[in-house]
């Protein structure tokens, strides 16, 4: 497995376990969470970047981490013109070919627009971003972004925060058999086995924020998330056994065959 | 006299009886509507408080992290014409009266960015020449240039105001129906503009109609029956919620705290009371955000943070130039229960587990929104 590294355009990770950053009781549980967890890629909203105050601010404390690189996210954008403001504004500060392009017009539940999503990845493409776009698990919509060059999808397995796991994970599938760019499930998730069975499904990784900071011991479940993503990928190279409804004894409708000749 | 429209109405769900079973299967009600809030709301459920806490709470980490954000009140003017019974700033009472300038605004703007606050309610009272539309345009444009996140809490306007307002880097805005009850809402408005009750109700949509993102709603809590009006609340909430599906909505709990002129509330919430309205409207309304201000005391504070409550005011001052000044020269608009200042307060929510959250909008974002239906 040491060189089985995820490459997203022309950037690779070693860990297929991407964190968020919201949400934690406190930047220190954050910290320590993104070391425990292996992660190597982190992302953060711009409008959690307070240059004003440094306790304030999650982008400082992250950028010091030698072995996690960072993804702006848009997070706060209603729509496309936002989203490209944030995106420039974000790479401005943090120098990152990345970003994860989310927008999301409903502030309570959070879940993704998929036409200002397509609309602002065009621009975001021309403009040379690695674009990430948090989308949800609709397979057409998943082609498309890969068509017009984003850099990998990431579709939801549940909603934000719901913790309800693969909600989505026959859509999931599709995607993942048609891309031809690595998937990342986003949001949703509550268990390590849900990241394995994302891995299993033949993800290429995946991204956590609520289930980590919320858990009782942050860290311990960072590093939990990260021997399920391991075992996931693990179980997905080493090719799962088919499956079968039942164990069938006899062939009631073939059977008549073995009578003949 | 006017009457509650229709789709405000909570009669079908009121002084309904509830047993236990019902407020248990309420507390963990998959999808939550009126008749659950009811439950929530009842005094069975006041058998059931530390069950629906532990709920509360739950929800609440789980939409919201272990996060609290943070915002504070600036008051511009306190110059008012209004008759409200219960307010220490009405027009008939003894007061100091001013608004800032421009200059005075900057001084304040200062002080409140020097304590890293990113977002902001600017007050005023009901609409007078000191503290008109383009008065309080010119204050958002001044605010805005410190802090990312510009709100008001001022009188009902017109559409096309609140446009102004938003083009001048306004967010959002704050309007509390203080009651829901038509007849209390009668006898509690004496005179003016404010007694358009109907024209009250409709204010956050007309807000949200003109380019604002975020409509803050609540109930002044003491006025009328607390269960009727948190009822309607909700119902107001999800009408928003429902037809400005791009916006967001927030609730308060502002609770009628002693004041000048000395108004005693007819229908008192006490603490436990409260706590189950917090409780029951979190459970009911898991993605929105729930606000607590400095009316409350120390202790209700500490305890509601994160269990409910996702976003609280911290060092608030309701004097005009509170901020820059130790003068008494304005009369404040109630008295605040928890003047603790900010790092005492953040060192209380870090102790909890709760990390407080300054800044969590970005001026990258600022601009009139378009609501836009194909």
């Amino acid at each position: 497995m040491k060189n089985d590294l995820l490459k997203i355009g022309d950037q690779e990770l070693g860990s297929r376990l991407f964190l968020g950053t919201g949400k934690f009781s406190s930047t220190a549980a954050m910290i320590e969470a993104v070391k425990a967890s292996g992660t190597e890629l982190v992302t953060v909203a711009l409008r959690r970047f307070n240059r004003a105050q440094a306790e304030d601010d999650l982008y400082g404390p992250l950028s010091e981490l030698k072995t996690v690189r960072l993804m702006p996210n848009t997070s706060g954008a209603m729509n496309a013109k936002e989203a490209i403001r944030a995106a420039l504004l974000g790479r401005e500060l943090s120098k990152s070919p990345f970003v994860k392009l989310e927008i999301h017009p409903n502030p309570h539940h959070l879940l993704p627009d998929p036409i200002e999503t397509y609309e602002a990845a065009i621009e975001l493409v021309k403009q040379d971003f690695l674009v990430l776009p948090y989308i949800p698990a609709d397979p057409v919509l998943a082609k498309r972004l890969e068509d017009i060059g984003c850099a990998a999808v990431m579709p939801l397995g549940a909603a934000i925060g719901t913790g309800k796991g693969l909600a989505t994970a026959e859509m999931i599938k599709i995607i993942v058999r048609d891309a031809d760019i690595p998937v990342v499930v986003d949001a949703g998730l509550r268990a390590p086995s849900e990241a394995a069975a994302a891995l299993e499904m033949g993800c290429s990784a995946v991204l956590v924020n609520s289930a980590i900071a919320a858990a009782e011991q942050p860290a311990a479940m960072g590093a939990a998330f990260k021997a399920g993503v391991e075992a996931g990928r693990a179980a997905y190279l080493a090719g799962l056994m088919p499956t079968s409804e039942t164990a069938v004894a006899s062939s009631p409708l073939t059977s008549f065959l073995s009578g003949s000749d | 006299m006017k009457t509650l429209p229709d789709w405000l109405n909570p009669e079908p769900w009121l002084n309904r009886e509830f047993t236990a079973a019902d407020v248990q299967r309420a507390i963990y009600a998959d999808a939550p509507n009126e008749k659950t809030l009811a439950a929530l709301l009842s005094p069975t459920a006041g058998e059931f408080l530390e069950l629906m806490a532990q709920r509360a709470q739950s929800i609440t980490r789980r939409h919201f992290g272990r996060t609290i954000s943070l915002y504070t009140p600036l008051y511009l003017s306190n110059f008012c014409n209004g008759g409200c019974r219960y307010c220490g700033l009405a027009a008939d009472r003894r007061a100091q009266r001013t608004a800032l300038s421009q200059e005075q605004l900057r001084h304040e703007m200062d002080a409140i960015q020097k304590m890293h606050f990113e977002e902001l309610i600017l007050l005023t009272g009901e609409r007078v020449p000191e503290a008109d539309v383009p008065y309080l345009c010119d204050c958002v444009a001044v605010a805005a240039e410190y802090i990312a996140n510009v709100t008001i809490e001022v009188f009902p306007m017109a559409e096309a105001e609140y446009r102004q307002l938003a083009d001048a880097g306004c967010t959002g805005v704050t309007i509390y129906q203080e009651t829901y009850d038509p007849v209390v809402y009668e006898q509690m408005h004496r005179w003016g503009a404010k007694r358009d009750y109907l024209g009250r109700i409709d204010a956050p949509d007309r807000a949200l109609r003109g380019g604002l993102r975020t409509a803050g709603i609540g109930a002044l809590l003491g006025l009328a029956d607390p269960r009727f009006d948190i009822l309607c609340l909700y119902r107001h909430a999800k009408h928003l919620l429902k037809t400005y599906w791009q916006a967001g909505v927030s609730i308060s709990f502002p609770r009628i705290r002693p004041q000048l002129g000395g108004f005693q509330p007819e229908h008192p919430v006490d603490e436990r009371m409260l706590a189950q309205i917090i409780f029951a409207l979190r459970i009911c309304l898991p993605e929105v955000p729930l606000v607590l201000s400095t009316r409350e005391p120390q202790r209700v504070r500490d305890g509601l943070a994160g269990v409910g409550i996702s976003k609280m005011s911290v060092a608030s001052k309701t004097t005009v130039g509170g901020y820059s000044t130790d003068s008494e020269e304005s009369t404040e608009q109630f008295e605040i229960s928890d003047d603790r200042d900010i790092p005492t307060f953040c060192a209380m929510l870090r102790a909890k587990g709760l990390e407080p959250v300054f800044k969590n909008w970005d001026s990258a974002y600022r601009g009139a929104a378009h609501y836009e239906k194909a």
